[in-house]
């Protein structure tokens, strides 16, 4: 039984070997999808968050003769004073300028009436990239606002700290690496979607192929039984799942040293050692995912309609992931019973350096095997039944 | 040997095939004739295991193909309606597989293929992949496939199917040599003068039923027809089924 089961994995694995397809998406497009798109991504915006910290904030300001002292205090704050563009409303919803500062006339005699001097800032709420600039002449204008309350209240003799009864004081208690982990929130899906894809091909060409190439109906006249040959199947889809989940870590692993993690001041916890223990706790997803394809598959009439079928599992993933997302949630123990999301929460604490407890990690790797072995079972009774043949 | 004891399978409301009883002895070649849609390629799944009778039953060799299927199979090579090789695998490596799933390895196998690939002249297409192969190339390797493991008995789902002239001349000889050798040789067709050629023993089947079974000399005498064309007609209007 073994002997056979043997027979068909290596079969299976030289003759998938041989089709440019499956190889490409195994070896290469699984594997490197997310590590080259992970530092794409991040070098752009580690290189866009320094930049724009370090570089002073250009403001257009109209208006600016009516309040020297306000203008002299902004050139002091790291801001380049620019002309504001003739309609500056305009100019901000064309996206020209990220934030505009308007000093009405009336400025200077209602400042020196020691009533509120009204100031304007031109901005767009919707655009994301503009919301650092405007934060930070926000942040500007407020500081003179009590630089000048300061001293207002000193001239009339009061000390200024009887009207700052609050002093915050934000406390990052976050660990360099959780706050790389912030950053590394979506690499999980990488990881689900390597495994997913390296058993994509293989999967529908072992039962959706082999029917429509004729060929399953003489296999089934061999002397082996069918569960031997669906576990045969079943095994070499798994190998060629945890093959691409492999170099996906691998891959990863080495490409941290391409990202300007330092220049963020975090630590990014992706050494050989917990690639080793992300690649381990993902291996059961390899074979739920080999069984949930090989079974869609089988139900599917040919290559193409499994191709449509099986391109919807893809996306599964990407559910729990996003769930996570938009949900910060702290991990428990009901996440480990639900496939992908266990992953994706074990790989998340493994990467941030707070490793979950053994309990956390067993639960996972035992329910997650538990529902792929059920999959197993039900794509061999699958292959029992006549209907099979189509 | 391959008996068949009174089958019947149906699909459906079809009822494909209907008490089927005959038996096909070692040293013989038995016909399965009959119209496109008889029940033919139904029977031969159900000698090969891939489907199972509602009724009835099959042996192979004295071997049960319900209660023991893997012996039976073990016994049996098959040549199925779509030859359904590996079309990234060579031709020795489509035989090789099958070789090794029936139970064979190291020097026997290979030795074997060796054997297959002579007797069937395969020698030129022999490491080549099975994608582009012509379909006399094919069914060589598709026989080659179903006679690795040295099988008493073959079961041949209309094999000279697309073959030229030539390519049905050579597998007729095969065919006529297994026999002589003392295989027992199960074979469908349509094509009545095939069968008239080749065959030590017919058997008519119309509608999922047997209607005639014997030697050509007595098919003839139960229809009282002198040409088997004309017998096959009879036998088949018998049921009114369209030929």
């Amino acid at each position: 039984m073994m002997r056979k089961l043997w027979i068909v994995l290596r079969k299976e694995v030289i003759d998938n070997l041989r089709d440019r397809r499956t190889l490409l998406t195994v070896l290469v497009f699984g594997p490197l999808f997310g590590p080259i798109f992970y530092v794409a991504i991040m070098n752009v915006s580690v290189n866009q968050q320094i930049a724009n910290l370090n570089q002073p904030l250009k403001l257009p300001v109209q208006g600016a003769q009516y309040a020297p002292n306000l203008v002299d205090f902004l050139k002091q704050h790291n801001t380049e004073i620019v002309p504001a563009p003739a309609n500056p409303q305009q100019a901000v919803k064309a996206g020209t300028a990220d934030v505009v500062l308007i000093i009405p006339r009336e400025y200077a005699a209602a400042f020196r009436a020691g009533k509120p001097a009204v100031l304007q800032l031109v901005m767009d709420q919707s655009k994301q990239s503009a919301q650092k600039s405007v934060g930070r002449a926000r942040e500007l204008l407020r500081a003179y606002d009590q630089e000048i309350s300061a001293l207002r209240l000193l001239v009339r003799g009061v000390d200024p700290r009887a009207v700052t009864p609050l002093a915050i004081e934000n406390l990052d208690v976050s660990t360099p690496q959780a706050r790389a982990g912030m950053l590394l929130a979506f690499i999980p899906y990488f990881f689900l979607f390597a495994a997913i894809i390296g058993a994509f091909y293989l999967a529908i060409d072992a039962t959706a192929g082999e029917r429509e190439r004729g060929s399953l109906e003489p296999l089934l006249t061999t002397a082996v039984s069918r569960s031997t040959l669906i576990g045969g199947k079943l095994a070499a889809v798994t190998l060629f799942s945890a093959v691409s989940l492999g170099l996906d870590v691998v891959a990863l692993s080495w490409s941290q040293g391409l990202i300007p993690a330092a220049k963020l001041n975090i630590v990014v916890n992706f050494g050989w050692h917990t690639a080793l223990a992300v690649f381990l706790v993902m291996l059961p997803f390899c074979l739920l995912m080999a069984a949930l394809l090989t079974v869609v598959a089988s139900f599917t009439r040919s290559y193409k309609e499994a191709q449509t079928w099986l391109s919807f599992i893809l996306i599964l993933p990407m559910i729990p992931v996003f769930a996570l997302f938009l949900f910060p949630a702290e991990p428990r123990l009901w996440m480990m019973l639900v496939p992908a999301l266990s992953q994706d929460v074990l790989a998340t604490a493994l990467m941030k350096g707070a490793a979950l407890g053994g309990g956390f990690v067993s639960v996972s790797v035992v329910s997650t095997l538990v529902i792929g072995l059920l999959l197993a079972w039900f794509a061999t009774w699958l292959y029992r039944r006549e209907k099979l043949l189509g | 040997m391959i008996e068949v004891d009174n089958i019947s399978k149906h699909f459906g409301r079809v009822q494909a095939v209907r008490d089927v009883d005959f038996s096909a002895p070692d040293g013989r070649i038995t016909g399965l004739l009959g119209p496109n849609g008889a029940g033919k390629s139904t029977t031969l799944r159900i000698i090969s295991t891939v489907l199972k009778p509602d009724a009835g039953a099959v042996r192979v060799d004295g071997s049960d193909v319900r209660i023991n299927g893997e012996a039976a199979r073990l016994k049996l090579g098959v040549l199925p309606h779509a030859s359904g090789l590996y079309p990234r695998l060579t031709a020795v490596e489509n035989i090789r597989y099958y070789g090794e799933l029936n139970g064979l390895s190291g020097t026997a196998l290979r030795q074997r293929i060796a054997e297959l690939v002579a007797l069937l002249e395969i020698q030129e297409f022999a490491d080549r992949p099975a994608k582009g192969f012509s379909q006399g190339q094919r069914i060589k390797v598709a026989l080659a496939r179903a006679l690795v493991h040295r099988p008493k008995n073959l079961v041949l789902d209309e094999p000279t199917n697309g073959l030229d002239v030539m390519a049905t001349r050579a597998l007729r000889a095969i065919i006529k040599r297994l026999r002589d050798a003392g295989h027992c040789v199960l074979f469908s067709s349509h094509v009545m003068q095939e069968v008239a050629q080749l065959c030590d023993d017919i058997v008519i089947i119309a509608r999922g039923r047997i209607v005639a079974h014997g030697t050509p000399d007595e098919i003839r005498r139960q229809t009282g027809e002198t040409d088997l064309e004309e017998a096959f007609v009879k036998a088949v209007g018998e049921t009114g089924a369209a030929a």
